[in-house]
């Protein structure tokens, strides 16, 4: 028993230096967005707390030496680029795990090839896809090239949540709905659809907050109009302020924000399952 | 109205239904007994079109839909588990096939209510229609199941084994209410079941099938009187039968002869009902009457079904050998265990079967092998 409490007390430790690694650079990050300005740097001791970089970041701060965060337009694109994304890789990923739910001659084989969009490094697909680009006269835009890389790269993860869900779906409610004369398509609408829309919820945010911060791939395919990390990415060249900070934070915050709404449509829709019933699959009773 | 035409169907090779033909009338009650595995509910998944058969067609009112898609078909299916939509309540689970259906949807509001209170009301379910389907226990959701498919008004509903998850209370209602409700709409039922009692005593006609065969079809009393074939006499469970050869008018098996009638001169089943043999002292049954058959075997066991007692007899080859008692009848004895009595019926009531499993019909026809 004793031996038991110790082990106890070894895996909290454990979990609370995990804890602190995981979010210990926000933290900083936090804190230091917090720096004097426009003299403070991006770095201990704090001089004096204020939220000047916040302003200087949504552009209220007076004018300075050191120049707003080229940001703004990156980000629209990112949040558009994801948004896009999103859409494509939960729809696409919905329809072939429908299709996967019938076997079908060399679904093994078409699974692989499928799944492989995650697995080929970032930087070699993104380099093969400006080749492709170049060699076909094909210009470089993130909302060209690099929308198709992110599709590749986000789908196999909508397909995958799907799959799960699907596994784990009672196909017999479809069948009782096709027996009652509803046609096919009505059924998806009206039965499937809902009773998978929690998973759908989950591909989507997979699908967002891959694209939203993808690297490689667009570093290679975005062309000249940059997405958010590669604009954050391009300040590091010139010199660091805390702007970066106060922007990484209000970005976090605003991530929250995204799951928080997930969270929530999850809660309604579980909530509308379990009222109900007591589970997708009613057990006999 | 629906005719079945030499249906089959194999999965990986295996056959799980072969050379099935029928024809379902209207307005009736047809029910289905096999045991799990016998390819039941595959037969009613291709009824439905659900599955696709490897060969036959199946005809409704004289059009061929062995393609057609389930959804054209207006065959309702009465899932074993319910398969209700967990995501919505009971009224809207009964009004779905209505608003929703391909080429006529009601869409005024005030009609599916009506006919909603109305199936409702049928089914006993009034005051339930806005629960949740998760707020209702196993029978109702076996009536909204129900009910859900009969508001379609389909030409035929098929019920895979629908009262097979209530208990035995429930059961028996729902046995009276089904048929009471099917007589009600006028809407012929398959009524799929691995229960000889519920085959029985709910079919207008029944249907056994064994191994993907169908191997007798027959209304139930003269099935139960009679079965084609010693496999039915087993499906029904409720007939000790032996088997052995026939020699010089009598049935031999193990140690035991026993009289046997002169039209059964093949017999290799000998096969008596459960309900007809009476237990006796040893030594009271006169062994010449000539319209009586007996022999000895030691008491095991007695189960207690409430109305009915069920004794088993081991006979001397180790067989078990079924005597059934009705208490109305008579009071219940107890008997010690390994006790010697005395079992007896009348000649007349002994089936024989040939070796190929073929009833022999006392008017010298034999089945079979003829």
């Amino acid at each position: 028993m004793h031996h038991l409490v110790k082990a106890r007390w070894a895996l909290a430790a454990f979990t609370a230096l995990f804890l602190i690694f995981l979010y210990g650079p926000f933290v900083v990050m936090g804190i230091l967005s917090f720096q004097q300005g426009p003299e403070g740097g991006p770095q201990f001791p704090i001089i004096e707390w204020s939220t000047y970089w916040y302003e200087h970041v949504v552009g209220i701060a007076p004018a300075s030496r050191i120049a707003p965060l080229p940001v703004g337009e990156a980000l629209i694109r990112s949040l558009t680029l994801a948004f896009a994304t999103m859409i494509v890789s939960t729809i696409l990923g919905t329809m072939t795990a429908q299709a996967f739910r019938t076997k079908f001659k060399g679904s093994g084989f078409v699974f692989y090839l499928v799944v492989l969009g995650m697995m080929v490094p970032g930087v070699l697909l993104g380099l093969g896809m400006s080749l492709v680009a170049h060699q076909f006269g094909i210009d470089r835009n993130w909302w060209s090239t690099a929308f198709v890389l992110h599709v590749v790269y986000t789908f196999p993860f909508a397909f995958l949540v799907m799959l799960a869900i699907f596994n784990r779906f009672d196909s017999s409610v479809e069948e009782a709905s096709l027996a009652l004369g509803v046609s096919p398509r009505r059924t998806f609408q009206k039965v499937t659809f809902p009773i998978i829309f929690p998973g759908i919820l989950s591909a989507m945010l997979f699908a967002f907050t891959l694209s939203y911060d993808e690297f490689p791939r667009t570093l290679f395919t975005g062309g000249s109009e940059v997405t958010m990390p590669l604009a954050i990415y391009g300040t590091f060249s010139v010199e660091i302020h805390p702007n970066l900070f106060a922007f990484g934070v209000l970005t976090t915050l605003f991530s929250f924000a995204l799951l928080s709404v997930y969270a929530i449509l999850m809660g309604l829709s579980a909530r509308r399952l379990s009222v109900r019933s007591t589970g997708i699959q009613e057990d006999a009773a | 109205m629906l005719e079945l035409v030499d249906f089959g169907k194999s999965y990986d090779g295996v056959n799980a239904i072969q050379n099935v033909s029928f024809n379902v009338n209207e307005d009736e009650y047809l029910t289905l007994l096999g045991p799990s595995g016998s390819g039941k509910t595959v037969l009613l998944r291709l009824i439905a079109g659900l599955d696709r058969p490897d060969t036959g067609r199946i005809i409704l009112n004289g059009q061929d839909i062995t393609t057609m898609p389930t959804h054209l078909r207006g065959i309702g299916f009465v899932q074993q588990k319910y398969a209700l939509f967990p995501h919505m309540s009971v009224r809207q689970n009964i009004s779905f096939g209505l608003i929703n259906h391909h080429s006529s949807p009601i869409r005024d509001e005030k009609k599916v209510n009506y006919l909603c209170d109305e199936m409702l009301d049928i089914v006993g379910l009034s005051g339930l229609a806005d629960r949740g389907v998760g707020q209702i226990s196993g029978g109702q959701k076996q009536r909204v199941s129900l009910a859900r498919t009969l508001v379609t008004k389909p030409k035929l509903c098929l019920l895979d084994e629908p009262l097979g998850a209530l208990d035995a209370n429930l059961r028996e209602r729902m046995t009276v209410e089904l048929r009471d409700i099917r007589t009600t709409l006028g809407v012929s039922f398959i009524h799929v079941t691995g229960n000889e009692d519920e085959a029985l005593g709910m079919g207008d006609r029944m249907i056994v099938l064994d191994k993907g065969c169908v191997i007798q079809i027959e209304e139930p009393n003269k099935l139960f009187a009679m079965p084609a074939s010693v496999k039915v006499a087993r499906h029904v469970n409720s007939y000790n039968i032996l088997s052995g050869s026939t020699e010089n008018n009598s049935f031999v098996f193990a140690d035991y002869k026993l009289p046997m009638a002169a039209y059964a001169k093949s017999a290799a089943f000998y096969v008596v009902g459960i309900d007809k043999v009476t237990i006796e002292k040893v030594g009271s049954v006169k062994r010449k009457a000539k319209d009586i058959t007996s022999f000895e075997a030691k008491f095991v066991d007695a189960e207690f079904m409430g109305s009915r007692v069920v004794y088993q007899f081991e006979l001397a080859d180790g067989q078990i050998f079924e005597v059934e008692r009705h208490l109305s009848r008579e009071t219940p004895v107890d008997y010690k265990a390994g006790e010697v009595r005395c079992l007896s019926w009348k000649a007349a009531d002994v089936l024989a079967f040939a070796s190929d499993g073929g009833l022999i019909n006392e008017n010298a026809k034999i089945r079979g092998t003829v």
